[in-house]
């Protein structure tokens, strides 16, 4: 209400001069307005609009008309696009967990291990963080490479120590090129969960962390019982941000693998299913706006319901500190 | 049962030498008080004897028993924490339970010493209560409680005090002097306040940059003082040093004039006089004793009056004055009586003091 007064006094009924916005109020118009059209033309509208576009057929660009449901049956049950779907789904399913233990669980050791300034924890605390601001783009094109089966660093390396059996082609065999997907964005990201482990184990009052120690010399109880229920908001931020993360994981699989999730699906997700769906690929064949809408509508609100369900529990378990 | 010795004891951190030799016996069920400004080091002496830092060099004994290569759990040593550390995430029960449960006691063990505990700190109305929960007042007590529990060898008390207000504090003062009677174990605490040291302590250790200055009970510290900074630091307004140069057995501060002191011991010949408020008086009306000085101001505090006043080299000296405040006028001459029988004698150049 830019055009009342800022005293907190009743305001009067309201005149015509009143109406007219005051110098303050005319900045906070001005400031909030551009990016609150930038928000709804570029974020609610597509967003309401999707939702819309998944109840209708279409042809092409050309909106044909209300099917209902139709097109959420069809991605779910009508084969063969609900085995696609599932399929999806698990390998995101799978990312997650994956992840979870990976990602996060080794960002939580970096963290503890940089918190504890063991030597060159300096050099260390900028080096695990590095991979995040680099572009994805970069990322995922300079692992493609390190994975070559035949050029790359990382089969190279093998037969130079003597493990030549272990090299394969990674990226391109069924069993092992989504686990390749997953360490090359642990790699990538792991710097993200110890940054803000780290900032949560630096909130740790020393005393109370003193008086720990008092009570018992395992480092482990130490940690279970003490230092991990005093993180909880930042175990809070990894673990919600990271379930987000992997069932909207898009960049990184398009950069390495191509929109199929090749070799034959096995490391599709349901980003590179819905962007194919939607927008057409040449493998692929298809081109639907209706499905590809449902696709992302079904996305949304799955991870909205679990991540805020998630939310909510492990909030619950925090403390102030 | 708890005898402690340290030996020798060292503190680096880094090229910052925080303690620099520090010798010292503490005997079963004593309460003995590390005192002295901070930074003095009394706190890293704390910690060491904790464990929680190591000791550079020298050696600790706890009952016969080097304590260098033990973790502060295996010591058999609580502590009470200045911000009392207490677990947020756990209620008040499982904040006393945790270090009993550590140490292997029986669950039945356990929940016998907090309820006894809890009886005696009349905690029994808050276990399940969150340390947020809690005042000042009873999280203290439960940092005090969680000590307990334990039944440790030596309890040590890192500033307990400071983070309560006036009224608390004597309270909690008088609780902690009652439970060492109680409970007859040694306790080690730290404070920079010396009415602490003096109302808690069975023996004093006055601490400064490192060094153990003195050593012994409150009376030991206020009546014989081994040097000038121990003077000044026990008592309170703190004792007055008079810079004076002696010739024969009249000593003269420079513009003030001289006193005759025929009981003085052997010095030399620059002296420090310490005096405390109540070795000195105003002297009536056209006295001609005593030192010569300018009337600063009085201080009522009802039972008490303290005079302030310049000597002619600027020193400033406190007396206790009389409570029918005198009519003295700030920048009035005014003449100082001195007690012979109570003033302390310190070499001008190390500050020891010439009767010990």
């Amino acid at each position: 209400m830019p055009s009342t007064t800022t005293n907190g006094i009743e305001p009067k009924p309201i005149s015509r001069a009143r109406l007219r916005l005051s110098g303050r109020g005319m900045w906070i118009t001005f400031l909030l307005v551009p990016p609150m059209v930038v928000m709804a033309l570029f974020v609610i509208y597509p967003i309401l609009s999707a939702l819309a576009y998944a109840f209708y057929d279409w042809q092409g660009l050309a909106r044909g008309e209300f099917v209902g449901f139709a097109n959420f049956k069809k991605v779910l049950f009508q084969e063969p696009f609900a085995s696609t779907t599932w399929n999806a789904f698990k390998h995101n399913i799978y990312v997650f967990f994956a992840l979870m233990i990976i990602q996060n669980g080794l960002g939580f050791i970096l963290a503890y291990a940089l918190w504890r300034d063991l030597p060159g924890a300096r050099f260390h605390r900028i080096a695990v963080f590095l991979p995040v601001v680099l572009s994805t783009v970069i990322i995922g094109y300079v692992w493609k490479l390190f994975f070559h089966p035949i050029f790359g660093a990382v089969n190279q390396l093998l037969e130079a120590i003597g493990l030549g059996a272990l090299a394969t082609p990674w990226l391109g065999d069924a069993d092992t090129a989504l686990n390749a997907l997953i360490f090359v964005n642990a790699w990538a990201w792991v710097g993200f969960p110890t940054l803000v482990f780290l900032a949560g184990l630096q909130r740790i009052p020393s005393e109370i962390l003193d008086a720990a120690r008092m009570e018992t010399d395992s480092e482990l109880t130490l940690i279970r019982k003490v230092v991990w229920p005093l993180i909880a908001p930042s175990a809070t931020v990894c673990f919600v941000l990271l379930f987000i993360g992997s069932f909207n994981w898009f960049e990184l699989p398009y950069i390495m693998v191509g929109l199929d999730g090749s070799p034959y699906g096995n490391t599709d997700v349901l980003g590179l299913y819905f962007y194919r769906t939607a927008f057409g690929n040449q493998s692929a064949g298809i081109q639907d706006f209706g499905m590809g809408s449902a696709l992302a509508v079904l996305m949304f609100l799955f991870i909205a319901v679990f991540a805020t369900a998630w939310t909510i529990y492990l909030r619950k378990r925090e403390i102030e500190v | 049962m708890a005898q402690l010795s340290l030996r020798g004891v060292r503190k680096n951190f880094k090229n910052t030498e925080v303690l620099r030799g520090i010798d010292l016996e503490i005997h079963d069920r004593e309460l003995v008080v590390f005192v002295g400004p901070s930074g003095c080091g009394k706190s890293t002496l704390l910690r060491l004897i904790a464990g929680l830092d190591t000791i550079t060099e020298g050696e600790f004994i706890l009952n016969g028993k080097s304590m260098l290569n033990v973790p502060p759990s295996k010591r058999d040593i609580a502590m009470v924490f200045q911000s009392y550390a207490l677990y947020p995430h756990m209620n008040v029960y499982d904040n006393m339970a945790f270090g009993a449960k550590l140490m292997g006691l029986s669950k039945d063990e356990v929940q016998k010493r907090i309820a006894e505990t809890a009886e005696t700190l009349q905690l029994q109305a808050l276990l399940e209560r969150k340390p947020r929960e809690l005042s000042g007042g009873q999280r203290q007590r439960v940092a005090i409680g969680r000590a307990l529990v334990r039944k440790p060898a030596v309890f040590l008390l890192d500033e307990p005090l400071s983070n309560l207000d006036a009224a608390l504090r004597s309270e909690v003062r008088l609780e902690i002097a009652k439970l060492h009677n109680n409970i007859g174990g040694t306790m080690i605490y730290v404070t920079h306040d010396q009415v602490e040291a003096m109302t808690l302590a069975d023996r004093i250790v006055v601490l400064r940059d490192g060094v153990i200055e003195q050593v012994g009970t409150p009376r030991e510290l206020y009546e014989t003082p081994a040097n000038a900074f121990v003077g000044t630091f026990i008592g309170s307004p703190r004792m007055s040093l008079l810079k004076t140069t002696r010739e024969g057995n009249r000593f003269g501060v420079e513009g003030s004039g001289s006193v005759l002191l025929p009981d003085a011991p052997e010095t030399g010949a620059e002296v420090t006089l310490g005096i405390r408020p109540d070795a000195m008086s105003l002297a009536p009306e056209g006295s001609e004793e005593g030192f010569e000085a300018e009337f600063e101001y009085a201080e009522y505090l009802g039972n008490d009056a303290y005079v302030y006043a310049r000597l002619g080299n600027g020193t400033r000296v406190s007396l206790q004055g009389d409570t029918k405040l005198s009519p003295h006028r700030p920048g009035d001459k005014v003449r100082l009586l001195v007690d012979p029988a109570e003033i302390h004698y310190f070499d001008s150049e190390t500050g020891r003091s010439f009767r010990q």
